[in-house]
């Protein structure tokens, strides 16, 4: 699993005659004065299994989802990218760059014609059909598919390996794994708080426990309420919200505005959330998104289950 | 006679146009000059690669599928006597979207998505056919019923799987329902179905005719009717049954495509048949063309288009032809 970046240089060690030695001698100093990237192979496996070589660290890159852009930028590798898909809103320097499409249906034509050497693509957000094709037309593709906090920090150091950029990628994928490492010190072992995390409001929709943000609830020290259905992001109903009673609600929303989504749980003054105003709002930006952002939403969370956890002594008797 | 080798000799340069148009047009235009320039040979390798892999199998597809649903249409109307028949009308759709949709849940690979489909469209035949001829009494109305309740099954499927599956599979999932030509690689299968029937059906054209004035008529002037309904049944299944997998359910082209003709050349199958096949090409393609240029980057389905085209011309043949 791990990155290497190795020459692919013939290092063979056999006697030969002076001559020969000298001139190869020759030619080797003559390859070493080109720079290292035109020679540097480089072999990286991508979270599908599948391993990418590419001669040289890529300079045209196309991402394919707002949050493979969102990195990129992270890591400093925001002038390599000449596309990016719709909604990469993030950082503002993401917005200047041609468009090719929506995550969800990508513009070939497009693509092909910014000549990309690479294309990041997000293995459950783009058509796979797409993809594919893209690939049979002879474009290198990394499928990304972070489903854990560590893939996140792996993703930082992958992509910064094919884009050039290995010290900041190591460097930031260190950070996230302390600040969650810190998160995790200070509130996991804290007394558990059970909450619904809602992602969507017609349907109503939640996590599973398999999800990065099911992954952030335990670090919190929470307990997902739907933390054991099946599917990543499973369809509930109202129902079995009020039936599981959770000590908290936490949503996100559409854009960065709420809509009243936690307003309305106020109908149901028998939850336990609503009586002690444990309604709490998350950017879906800064933890619905698979960017090192996640680490902003994390904390918010954190604070917030802390706050819950303060208001149970204030209501017990 | 006169009119048929005029009219269709004219519907052929436009279908050539049409196809011009649309290797033409995309997020990155060629000129007609550079166009050319990639058919002798020597055009830019960029140009190439878009022209023929991906322009190319996308605008003989859209043709193609354009082609079968205007037959198919065209058949559907003389066989159920019926003017709002459309391909779709006896569940075809429906079953086909059945497969596609229920493979896409499954993860399987755009190959076995068509193959699905077009197993799925089969089965609806076969279902209707069965279904309707079963107790030997048989009349348009009593198929026509079967079929609408066939698609009603179907449909009520659909919207079993679209409620159960991941959020990640619905995009791909609405784009194949409205009917998308973004994945549609090779277009053999559908031309060679498409002469296929024609080849069948033309000959025919003078029992149809008869056929189109009601059974009763037919059989009194020596058709046997029984057998041609039958085969016209399972001719326009055929081309249904490839044109949805190609490329999924694209509505309207079928319904509306052999009303114009009607309303434009007359009622004789003879030239209606090959005319909807060029005219339902024509106008698959320039909608396949639009859609993926109008708001490019973005890319619509291309059913929204043939529905925002077909009606207004469609109205206006209408009115006109009062």
């Amino acid at each position: 699993m791990n990155p290497t970046q190795h020459a692919s240089l013939d290092t063979r060690q056999h006697p030969a005659p002076p001559l020969r030695r000298l001139a190869r001698v020759l030619v080797l100093l003559c390859l070493a004065a080109l720079p290292l990237q035109a020679l540097g192979e480089i072999r990286v496996s991508d979270d599908t299994g599948r391993e990418l070589v590419l001669a040289q660290p890529a300079q045209r890159v196309v991402s394919l989802s707002p949050h493979l852009t969102e990195i990129l930028f992270h890591i400093g590798a925001g002038d390599r990218l000449v596309g990016t898909v719709s909604f990469s809103d993030h950082p503002e320097a993401a917005a200047e760059l041609p468009v090719v499409g929506s995550a969800g249906q990508l513009d070939l034509e497009r693509i092909l014609s910014l000549r990309p050497d690479l294309v990041l693509a997000w293995q459950s957000g783009n058509p796979p059909r797409q993809v594919a094709r893209l690939e049979a037309l002879g474009i290198p593709v990394y499928r990304n598919e972070p489903r854990r906090l560590e893939d996140l920090a792996r993703t930082l150091e992958r992509l910064s390996l094919v884009t050039d950029r290995q010290a900041a990628g190591r460097d930031q994928a260190i950070a996230l794994r302390a600040g969650v490492e810190a998160l995790q010190t200070r509130y996991a072992e804290r007394p558990p708080v059970r909450l619904f995390y809602q992602i969507w409001d017609q349907p109503l929709m939640t996590i599973n426990d398999a999800h990065l943000i099911g992954e952030v609830i335990d670090l919190c020290g929470g307990v997902n309420v739907f933390g054991s259905e099946t599917a990543l992001a499973p369809r509930v109903s109202r129902e079995a919200v009020l039936a599981a009673n959770p000590e908290v609600i936490v949503a996100g929303g559409s854009g960065e505005d709420n809509h009243g989504w936690l307003e309305d749980w106020r109908r149901w003054q028998g939850l336990t959330a609503v009586q002690r105003e444990n309604l709490f709002f998350i950017p879906p930006s800064l933890i619905q998104r698979h960017t090192p952002r996640i680490l902003e939403g994390a904390e918010l969370l954190c604070q917030h289950l802390d706050e819950a956890r303060a208001r149970r002594s204030e209501v017990s008797p | 006679m006169s009119r048929l080798p005029l009219s269709l000799a004219l519907l052929a340069a436009a279908g050539l146009l049409a196809m011009g148009v649309s290797l033409a047009l995309g997020s990155v235009p060629l000129s007609a000059a550079e166009l050319w320039a990639v058919f002798t040979g020597d055009g830019e390798p960029l140009h190439r690669t878009l022209v023929m892999e991906l322009r190319l199998p996308r605008t003989l597809a859209a043709f193609a599928t354009g082609a079968l649903l205007a037959v198919a249409g065209a058949l559907m109307q003389v066989l159920l006597r019926n003017p709002l028949a459309d391909p779709y009308v006896l569940g075809i759709s429906g079953g086909a979207a059945v497969g596609a949709l229920l493979s896409m849940l499954a993860g399987l690979a755009t190959a076995l998505v068509s193959g699905a489909a077009f197993a799925g469209a089969l089965l609806s035949t076969l279902l209707v056919f069965g279904l309707a001829h079963g107790t030997g009494s048989w009349s348009p109305v009593r198929l026509l019923l079967t079929g609408v309740v066939v698609a009603a099954g179907w449909g009520a499927l659909i919207s079993f799987i679209l409620a159960v599956s991941p959020g990640a599979e619905l995009p791909g999932m609405l784009y194949w329902l409205m009917g998308d030509l973004s994945h549609a690689r090779n277009p053999v299968m559908g031309w060679g179905v498409l002469v296929l029937v024609l080849l069948i059906a033309w000959p025919l054209g003078r029992h149809l005719n008869v056929l189109a004035r009601g059974s009763l008529q037919a059989a009194a002037l020596g058709v046997s009717v029984r057998p041609l309904e039958w085969t016209v049944y399972l001719l326009a299944a055929l081309l249904t049954a490839t044109a949805v997998t190609l490329a999924g359910t694209v509505g309207f082209v079928g319904l509306i495509v052999p009303h114009m003709l009607r309303l434009v050349l007359g009622n004789d199958q003879r030239i209606i048949l090959p005319a909807a096949a060029l005219a339902g090409g024509i106008l698959l393609t320039l909608a396949d063309t639009l859609a993926r240029t109008v708001i490019a980057p973005q890319q619509l389905p291309v059913g929204v288009i043939t529905a925002m085209l077909g009606v207004p011309v469609f109205l206006y043949l209408l009115h006109r032809s009062r």
